[in-house]
């Protein structure tokens, strides 16, 4: 049997599950479907003819072009907050976890215990008290509000897990570099960071996408419309009075395309670094 | 474990403790600081400012007979059942995919479980929320090309609830009585990415010579999920559940943008979290908000204790 038609017929004798599958897949995609659709429509096509696309030939590209100058700036507000607060997160983080990982020194017991117990507390419930903190450390209506936040918040987790994955690593290693005579700070830019390359990048990915989605924090930190994140910008475009459907889900759209470039690089590290996240976890 | 360092290793290594340093000041300031300023203050009455008054347990004594708080509280117990319920499709759909023989064909559908999460939460939201808009609504689209309308509308003529009228579009968020069925509708197929990849990473334990030994058995479709693929995954399913019911008990954004800082009409969708960002924010009671805060936090501490203690499953 050529693998060709042994494909074919595992599809023929699966097609029932194939069938549950679309179908639940389809309608968890409809939502897209309808975005992309209406943010070629003005308001009055969208009523006469709601569910289908109309002709290409008149598309009204100028919701396009609106929301890009609409969008745009947030965008870079979100990717200035979002990469900046991965990256120190994740160096810090990964020093952290060197610490707890290579040397049981005196005191890390209890620090770890410290780390563990902030698992138990959930940060929703904190945001009045870091809303006061924030304002007499006069980082209110600022970005670096955001980034501090965000760093501080990623820190448990992303220790937690690289801490296990160092201990995991073969000691040979980091005897080895010691025998030359490298620092810690040498052993961990020189073993640590290039051998744990996949789990780093599932953590970047899981804190870039908790920074990109946060609205709850922007919504009180920031005032001025320059300094908007996507999250706010959104929450305004809703709170518009007369609303220009089409120029909300070609909005909905533009916010979307950065994690749509993101996907197409990192896809294999998103699907296998959750489900592998998932199991350690 | 290493043994108990010398003095001369440690006198070597102090400045390894450089190392934790940088992670401990920000858990410091922004983690434990705040919790603990949360504390401190909720047994003032504090409207933000630099003045403050000391009253004790006030804050909690009005906490207890506060009617939209202990409405809130049962919302959201609502809720957490609702979202349980909604864990069942994510299970179903990861054993679908893990039982396709073909593996090209699981590490597509893989890959468009993962498209939807391209879309930021917040756009999920909105996209909703203008699927519930009463005139232009998808929702209502739907219900009255398909006909089902006219059976909500008899059902309600037989039952006098009197809240779906033939004539009338239905207010999915402007409506009190439709504002929990509105939230239980929400993200329908329920479908979670992350749930789904998490329960396929615990049947991959499974190989397809459990399944022909099963088969061989005669053990049907239900038959192999009961005795094979549920056991596997009951380690993913609490750890979701954990998750979950943690996530809805502390969580208001969702009620924030779908209603509004008051829970939408009649205050049918006002959870805890909400009420202390709105005592917070609208109505400047910094100090009530964190005696909120507090209380939230017990009683998601409890439920993690519990849940420690007695759900445990032996592997």
């Amino acid at each position: 049997m050529t693998p060709v038609t042994k494909r074919r017929t595992d599809f023929s004798r699966d097609w029932t599950k194939h069938l549950f599958i679309l179908f639940f897949i389809l309608i968890e995609l409809f939502p897209l479907y309808m975005m992309f659709q209406v943010s070629f429509k003005d308001n009055a096509t969208f009523i006469r003819q709601p569910w289908l696309p109309t002709n290409p030939l008149t598309w009204h590209w100028e919701n396009w072009s609106f929301a890009f100058h609409l969008i745009l700036p947030y965008i870079a507000n979100t990717v200035f907050v979002a990469v900046t607060g991965t990256v120190c997160s994740l160096f810090l983080a990964i020093l952290g976890a060197y610490f707890f990982a290579r040397h049981k020194l005196p005191g890390s017991r209890l620090l770890w215990a410290a780390f563990l117990a902030l698992m138990l507390m959930p940060g929703v419930v904190n945001i009045t008290p870091l809303f006061m903190l924030l304002k007499s450390l006069k980082l209110l209506n600022t970005l670096w509000a955001l980034v501090l936040v965000g760093i501080a918040g990623g820190q448990v987790f992303s220790i937690f897990v690289l801490r296990n994955f160092i201990e995991d690593l073969p000691r040979d290693l980091f005897e080895a570099a010691e025998m030359d005579g490298a620092s810690h700070l040498q052993q961990v830019f020189n073993v640590v960071i290039p051998m744990s390359g996949p789990i780093i990048g599932t953590l970047a990915i899981l804190s870039f996408l908790g920074m990109w989605n946060d609205f709850l924090l922007p919504l009180i930190v920031l005032r001025d419309k320059e300094l908007f994140t996507l999250g706010v910008g959104l929450i305004y475009l809703d709170g518009e009075y007369v609303k220009q459907w089409g120029q909300i889900m070609a909005a909905y759209f533009v916010a979307s395309i950065p994690l749509i470039v993101v996907f197409l690089f990192t896809m294999r590290l998103f699907v296998r670094g959750l489900s592998a996240g998932a199991i350690k976890g | 474990m290493a043994a108990p360092l010398s003095r001369q290793k440690l006198l070597r290594e102090w400045k390894l403790y450089l190392f934790v340093v940088p992670s401990l000041v920000m858990v410091l300031v922004f983690a434990y600081f705040p919790a603990a300023s949360a504390v401190y203050h909720s047994f003032f009455e504090w409207a933000g400012g630099d003045t403050k008054q000391l009253i004790g347990l006030d804050n909690f004594r009005r906490a207890f007979h506060d009617q939209v708080l202990l409405d809130s509280f049962l919302t959201v117990s609502v809720l957490i059942v609702f979202n349980l319920f909604k864990m069942l499709p994510s299970i179903l759909l990861a054993v679908l995919i893990h039982r396709l023989k073909s593996d090209r064909w699981q590490y597509v559908y893989r890959v468009l479980l993962v498209v939807p999460m391209i879309v930021p939460g917040l756009v999920t939201l909105f996209i909703w929320k203008f699927f519930f808009d009463p005139n232009l609504g998808v929702l209502n689209g739907i219900l009255d090309f398909t006909g089902l309308k006219g059976v909500l509308v008899s059902v309600d003529h037989f039952f006098h609830w009197g809240i779906f009228y033939a004539n009338v579009p239905i207010g999915w968020l402007s409506q009190p009585e439709l504002i929990l069925p509105s939230l239980f509708l929400w993200g329908f197929p329920w479908i979670g990415a992350v749930g789904v990849l998490i329960f396929l990473a615990g049947l991959q334990s499974i190989g397809q010579d459990v399944y022909e030994a099963a088969e061989l058995d005669g053990i049907g479709p239900i038959g192999k999920f009961i005795y094979i693929e549920l056991p596997l995954i009951l380690t993913q399913v609490r750890l979701m559940l954990v998750l979950l019911i943690v996530a809805t008990l502390g969580g208001y954004g969702l009620q924030l943008q779908l209603l509004n800082e008051y829970g939408g009409p009649g205050g049918r969708g006002m959870v805890p979290g909400l009420w202390m960002y709105n005592r917070a924010f609208y109505a400047g009671e910094f100090g009530y908000a964190c005696a909120i805060g507090m209380i939230l936090f017990l009683f998601i501490l409890v439920l993690t204790f519990v849940n420690n203690r007695y759900v445990r499953i032996e592997k």
